[in-house]
């Protein structure tokens, strides 16, 4: 999906743990065998590209920028495993190199979402009854527009670019983890373990710094890892609407887009990167939902 | 697929002065004739003809206010011109009946035919049109292209019913040409006295069709004019057009809109991209119409005002650097021919001079090093005194198609070759205005469409490099030349045909060997339509396509 | 760990609180619709760029001096910006939207056009996305834990679809080879099948996952074993009680769902060259069309501000105990 993920109003029902799920934990061997299939393969798809963003070189040795008109719209063959594009560029290697602005962009426009969340988050959540109800009408605004407004007046603002789009993605999914990252904290504040804490009158900050937000940063993995997929979606989206990384960085979300000109022509310039894509967000998904359950045990 | 020649067709003028028998295209409607090839069969009176545009819907069909082509393309079908080009490019009177000049070239003299009415009812006369040349030229109108083209008129006055006299401030031989483009259609004066909402709603020309309603994203419905009249008579037509009606739609995805053509939802479309049109063309259903526009070829212009491009050297080695013809061949699949000319090939004074433009990478890397750019950083790229030899790039994503973006990256990737860095930035259309208003850019692309080779001054005269007070400039290359001036001026106001093409000639290979402007091919204006649509390819002057004599065969 | 839920923390139920509720939300909406119309204001007027050019024709026109600055007068342009803001503000609150720079006509009229067939495609949408997610929970969770492992990969998968990929795929298929559907939307049944399935596969996987999540809780859930306990047959106790739980938290998402389907319609509308709001709003902001680009952003804020409060409603009429966490 494009749209849905970032807007995820603090993402709840995903990320809440479920009796449900805890208990097929304790179900027999095959069964337990079985449910560590998903987040073993996940876990491999993100390992590799991963390694691809580390050093493409090693997984593909072609130059994903070298030109070639006379071999343009190869199809996958000998040669060029994943066909070639409009100027006979090999896709695969095009893929492999992307690897490192796809998921860069994908991280930082997670983190800078997860550190405004976590900065409006915490206001609401440690900050007294004025200053969570402040920060509540601020995240009730950012949710009523519409995510794709935001960044597109962003980005008009700012220019495009990769930090134009870091920040504008970043931006759209913010209010989401702000509101789970606010609950967390109102959780926690009403542990057990907090009011210890104050009656033996630990200060605030103490407090705040010792007892809460290391507790806090557990589910705060689990949001990075969703968010990550959807921060590449949501990358891709603006490259349809012209707004990507600029030529010519072997983005996935720019190869996607540009592709679709020549769908009926070369169905693998754009369904190879488009694949790539769909299995980054699906294996963040379920990495971080088996993160959660595994948290919640 | 038929490579599109505007339709011959034959009429039988009205006017004495032309010819007894005369083969036109342009806006002409006309009766096939054996030699037009492209149908067979009688034509049927009726249906609706679907039409999808991929171009940004017009915020106003009246051509008059902004002017851009799509406002051209759809006010083809409504709107007529008081001059217009037949089927071999010449220029003949269509509204008008005739026009002449003074001695001085400072008093032009039109004729409006007669017994022509709008279809609000109002008759057409000298009066008529002066109050569309005042439209044109009232600020608040908010002209450009028109207003332009009728810059030189200092005052006018409608002698009587028939003739319009026009005082120029300086002569300009190239105003019949202006006549010609929808820009400077001629409308009803009573329709003109509305509110400029309401006239943009449903603008009202002569045209053989007429604009019935207009509903915002979805569709311009057009309906036949039955009281139309067709200016130059003909023989054997009927006296209006064939279809009932025109659905013009704005499909703004290359690929739906090549579906919806595939699908059999709509009949023509416009904007066909290079590789729908390759594999149509083993499609016997579809076929295609090469309608290249007038005007400027398409062409990357070279930012002379500021370094590295100020220097000539450096701009000739980029020049050498690049290679653009094998990428137009893999990109355009042969729909594109590589043009070394600033004007269109349909311009009959357009002079090319190949040589210049030769892909020799040997060649760049030697005028770089004379230039200084001997250096070469980490990433490969030549330095001079610490600078990185860096061209910055905007290109609009909206006037720019797929094909021609990948080109710029192919030349991207041969400059890099040669030790140029290009950086492509993709724009909308507003920040890409910006960026040129603000001066940064080293190179750039933009399109312009105008009948005739006058457009040549608009593009290369130093007064063309004064910004409007939006900011905006046409002299892109920024080009200060007194002397390319001087010519540029007397070709555009000599009374003496060949002494034009001489001057247009020297002024044209100056700002080639100049290095100014790196050509790539004619603008592109190519459409698909379906068999079943038959007598496809009268044009205007500036190449939209009209449908007079279009029918559909059931 | 609490479940933070997407409405604001409820506090019980009592005489004289729904005043005090209706109040607050209709507080609490105005407050959001004068924050949207402030943000679009001044974010839009950062951009560089004179409105005043915007109303002229676009970016490159070369519209004299003079009619800058008549456009200017007219739209008030000239006038300090705070001076502009306030006046707009003023506008607003008496139901004035102004007029569109770029298509010369009322933003109200232009709305009244435009929502109807947004609200259709999102509508189809949510409705196709729900039929989805429900049908693929229901069977998936009937067949065992491989069917389920199956059904949550396919949600998974369908969620992380990016919708201008599904939409051309979906063409080529259906249109270019199958014939089936027409590429180009209209209000014809036809029309509109490609476009409502791009908007609803991708929603229907995120449905799909939260619903199978309550459904297989609900499975396990003590009244669904009494249930079973009494002789109630399995699919007895899905119908009856699983499903239900499966669509509560689906329900709660609606007015996510509602903004995530306005985002989607940018691209799908784009593509499918219907007619509606998101692809407008892509203009307007192009446009610089600042009057347009407020009006959607203060539609799409007003229907947010409802579709919360409504479900809200819902949620208290459903459960009268609210303010349990």
């Amino acid at each position: 999906m494009t749209m849905t993920g970032p807007a995820l109003p603090a993402g709840d029902p995903l990320l809440a743990p479920h009796p449900g799920n805890v208990r097929r934990r304790r179900a027999g061997g095959v069964r337990r065998l079985a449910s560590h299939i998903p987040w073993l393969a996940a876990g491999a798809v993100l390992l590799f590209f991963v390694l691809a963003a580390a050093a493409p070189g090693l997984l593909a040795p072609l130059d994903p920028l070298a030109i070639n008109p006379a071999a343009a719209f190869s199809p996958p063959g000998p040669g060029h495993f994943l066909g070639t594009d409009e100027s006979g560029r090999d896709i695969y290697s095009r893929i492999i190199h992307g690897a490192r602005p796809s998921l860069l962009i994908g991280a930082a426009a997670t983190a800078v979402g997860l550190a405004l969340a976590l900065v409006l988050g915490t206001m609401a959540g440690f900050g007294g009854k004025r200053l969570d109800s402040g920060v509540g009408r601020i995240l009730e605004v950012l949710f009523a527009l519409p995510g794709l407004l935001l960044a597109l007046v962003f980005i008009a603002l700012a220019g495009p670019g990769v930090g134009t789009t870091v920040i504008a993605v970043g931006l759209t999914s913010a209010p989401g983890y702000a509101r789970i990252i606010r609950g967390q904290i109102i959780a926690l504040r009403n542990s057990p373990m907090v009011e210890a804490a104050t009656v033996l009158g630990r200060s605030r900050s103490h407090i705040l710094a010792i007892h809460i937000l290391p507790n806090a940063l557990a589910p705060i993995a689990v949001l990075a890892t969703l968010g990550l997929g959807q921060a590449i979606l949501w990358a891709a989206s603006l490259s349809f609407l012209g707004l990507g990384a600029p030529p010519p960085a072997p983005e996935w979300g720019t190869m996607l887009s540009a592709g679709r000109t020549y769908l009926s022509l070369a169905w693998w310039m754009t369904f190879f990167p488009g694949l790539t894509i769909v299995l980054v967000a699906a294996a963040a998904t379920v990495l971080s939902r088996s993160l959660k359950f595994r948290g919640t045990r | 697929m038929t490579h599109a020649r505007p339709l011959a067709t034959k009429l039988i003028p009205a006017a004495a002065a032309l010819a007894a028998a005369m083969v036109l295209a342009g806006c002409t409607p006309g009766t096939t004739t054996p030699d037009d090839g492209g149908a067979a069969g009688t034509p049927v009176t009726g249906g609706t003809l679907v039409y999808a545009s991929g171009d940004a819907e017009p915020s106003c069909l009246d051509p008059h206010v902004g002017g851009n082509y799509p406002q051209a393309l759809v006010a083809s079908q409504y709107l007529e011109t008081l001059y217009t080009k037949d089927s071999v490019g010449k220029l003949i009177p269509w509204l008008a009946e005739d026009s002449t000049v003074s001695d001085d070239g400072l008093t032009r003299t039109v004729k409006i035919r007669d017994g022509i009415k709008f279809t609000d009812g109002t008759a057409l006369d000298a009066a008529a049109v002066k109050a569309n040349f005042e439209h044109l030229l009232d600020p608040a109108t908010a002209s450009s292209t028109g207003y332009l083209a009728l810059g030189k008129i200092d005052s006018m006055k409608a002698v009587d019913a028939r003739t319009l006299e026009l005082k120029l401030k300086s002569p300009d031989n190239s105003l019949l040409e202006s006549f010609s483009m929808p820009w400077v259609a001629i409308e009803s004066p009573t329709a003109l006295k509305r509110s400029q909402a309401e006239n943009c709603e449903s603008p009202v020309g002569t045209g053989p069709f007429k604009v019935a309603s207009w509903k915002k994203q979805e569709a311009v419905n057009l309906v036949r004019n039955d009281a139309y009249v067709l200016p130059v008579e003909q023989a054997g037509h009927a006296r209006t057009a064939h279809l009932d009606a025109i659905t013009w739609r704005f499909i703004p995805e290359a690929a739906t809109r090549y579906a919806a053509l595939q699908s059999g939802e709509v009949q023509m479309i416009d904007n066909a991209q290079p590789d729908a049109i390759a594999t149509s063309a083993k499609n016997p259903a579809i076929k295609h119409l090469d309608a290249p526009r007038p005007g400027a070829s398409n062409r990357i212009e070279l930012n002379s005002s500021k370094a590295p491009f100020n220097d000539a050297n450096v701009r000739e080695a980029f020049i050498h650097s690049v290679n653009v013809n094998a990428g137009i061949d893999s990109l355009f699949f042969g729909t594109a021919k590589r043009s070394y000319s600033p004007l269109s090939s349909v311009e009959p004074l357009a002079y090319s001079e190949e040589s210049l433009f030769s892909n020799d990478p040997a060649k760049a890397g030697k005028l770089l090093d004379d230039a200084g750019w001997s250096q070469r950083d980490a990433q490969g790229y030549r330095v001079k005194d610490g600078t990185r030899l860096s061209l910055t790039f905007p290109v609009s994503t909206s006037q720019s198609i797929p094909a021609e973006q990948s080109l710029f990256e192919q030349m991207q990737a041969t400059a890099k070759d040669s030790g140029i860095e290009i950086k492509i930035k993709l724009l909308d259309l507003s920040s890409w205005y910006g960026e040129l208003f603000a001066n940064n850019y080293n190179l750039v692309s933009a399109p312009y469409t105008k009948v005739g080779p006058g457009v040549l001054s608009i593009l290369f005269h130093s007064d063309s490099t004064i910004p409007a007070p939006s900011g905006y400039f046409a002299n892109l290359s920024q080009v200060k030349d007194p002397s390319l001036d001087a010519l540029l001026n007397k070709a555009g106001s000599t009374k003496d045909e060949a002494e034009r093409k001489d001057l247009y000639t020297q002024a044209q290979k100056k700002v080639l060997e100049g290095y100014y402007l790196l050509p790539l091919y004619n603008q592109q204006n190519h459409f698909l339509y379906s068999e079943k649509l038959k007598n496809v390819g009268a044009t205007t002057a500036v190449a939209s396509p009209t449908f007079f004599d279009t029918w559909l065969a059931k | 760990m609490s479940t933070p839920t997407a409405t604001p923390p409820r506090r019980r139920a009592g005489p004289g609180r729904s005043l005090k509720w209706l109040l607050g939300r209709l507080g609490g909406g105005i407050f959001v619709l004068w924050a949207v119309a402030t943000a679009i204001f001044f974010g839009i007027r950062m951009i560089p760029g004179d409105p005043a050019e915007a109303i002229m024709g676009g970016p490159g026109s070369q519209a004299s001096a003079e009619a800058l600055a008549a456009a200017r007068a007219e739209y008030g342009l000239d006038q300090p910006l705070f001076v502009q803001y306030f006046g707009q503000l003023w506008r607003l609150a008496t139901g004035d939207l102004g007029t569109s720079y770029s298509l010369k006509s009322p933003v109200a009229e232009v709305l009244g056009e435009l929502i109807p067939p947004t609200l259709l495609l999102a509508g189809l949408a949510l409705l196709l996305a729900w039929a989805m997610a429900l049908a693929l929970a229901v069977l998936s969770t009937r067949s065992g834990p491989w069917g389920s492992a199956i059904g949550s990969g396919l949600e998974i998968v369908s969620a992380a679809v990016p919708h201008f990929w599904l939409a051309s795929v979906l063409i080529m298929v259906f249109s270019t080879s199958l014939g089936w559907f027409p590429p180009v939307s209209t209000n014809a049944p036809a029309g509109l099948v490609l476009p409502v399935a791009t908007l609803a596969l991708p929603l229907a996987g995120f449905l799909g996952q939260v619903m199978r999540d309550s459904m297989e809780g609900a499975q396990r859930s003590p009244y669904a074993l009494s249930a079973r306990a009494r002789g109630e047959s399995e699919t007895g106790v899905l119908l009856r009680h699983s499903l239900r739980h499966a669509a509560l938290p689906g329900i709660a998402l609606s007015g996510w769902a509602l903004g995530s389907l306005l985002s989607g319609a940018v691209v799908v509308e784009t593509i499918f060259a219907r007619p509606g709001l998101g692809r407008s709003l892509l203009q307007a902001v192009t446009a610089r069309d600042i009057p347009l680009v407020t009006g959607v952003a203060l539609f799409s804020a007003a229907a947010y501000v409802v579709v919360m409060a409504l479900s809200d409603l819902a949620e208290r009429v459903a459960d009268p105990r609210i303010g349990t966490p």
